[in-house]
């Protein structure tokens, strides 16, 4: 239970932006079109995660997700998993580099303790260990 | 969403998330968070909209080098009825490509 007081304490980019090296992390159900979606109906969610190359374009990509409007990402991946502008920015150095690989699940899990047990520390724990991220940005859809 | 936010702040590595929904990111506390008061499902703008992609982006970004305070929520007063008109040509012209 969170509450009134319980704020985790601010980490500090141990170096500027242009050096850093940035992960993305998305509830949007966004997963390469190869690869078998996520499961969409089961009531109390899917506590799975998936990985998406950093380097994917919109063309490979497909939205898999019920609980939110994406006709417009459907058009535009980048309206809610910006990969592309990551990418540019990297490329013009104002970042420094992205991790690999991205992270992608889908929301509206209806257990929160199983939820931060499992994906959370999944996920958290693939962005420091595996993919070694300096920062990271969260969009949820 | 919030709770995999702390869980990664909490292993030493800075974050920052863009929210449509001041509400739920006040209450779960996350470390820093950008705020756009848009519908769900367009966090980062409109289709082709590459501008305003970006801005938002760099927007969250600048806070994980500026941001002070844990549960820092910046606001970007961009309405969303400008974002609709100009996004609209882009749109038209995306759906042509």
């Amino acid at each position: 239970m969170i509450r009134k007081e319980s704020y985790v304490g601010q980490a500090r980019l141990a170096k500027p932006l242009t050096e850093c090296r940035l992960t993305l992390v998305s509830s949007c159900g966004v997963h390469l079109k190869t690869e078998k979606p996520l499961d969409v109906c089961h009531p109390f969610g899917d506590f799975r995660f998936m990985r998406v190359p950093s380097g994917a374009k919109h063309e490979e990509l497909i939205i898999h997700q019920l609980k939110y409007p994406h006709d417009d990402a459907d058009l535009d991946i980048n309206v809610i998993f910006p990969i592309e502008r990551l990418q540019e920015l990297s490329q013009e150095g104002q970042l420094g580099e992205l991790t690999a690989n991205f992270f992608s699940f889908i929301g509206y899990n209806m257990d929160p303790e199983k939820f931060e047990r499992t994906l959370a520390a999944g996920i958290a724990e693939a962005v420091v260990e595996e993919e070694q991220a300096d920062c990271a940005l969260l969009a949820p859809a | 969403m919030g709770l995999i936010q702390r869980a990664i702040e909490a292993r030493g590595v800075p974050t920052v998330s863009v929210t449509v929904a001041r509400d739920v990111t006040e209450v779960i506390k996350v470390p820093r968070a950008v705020f756009l008061p848009w519908p769900m499902g367009h966090h980062f703008g409109a289709p082709f909209h590459r501008d305003l992609q970006r801005r938002v982006v760099l927007a969250a970004l600048g806070l994980l080098e500026t941001s002070n305070e844990p549960g820092t929520i910046f606001d970007l007063p961009i309405k969303w009825a400008d974002v609709r008109r100009e996004a609209k040509t882009l749109t038209e012209q995306g759906r042509k490509l």
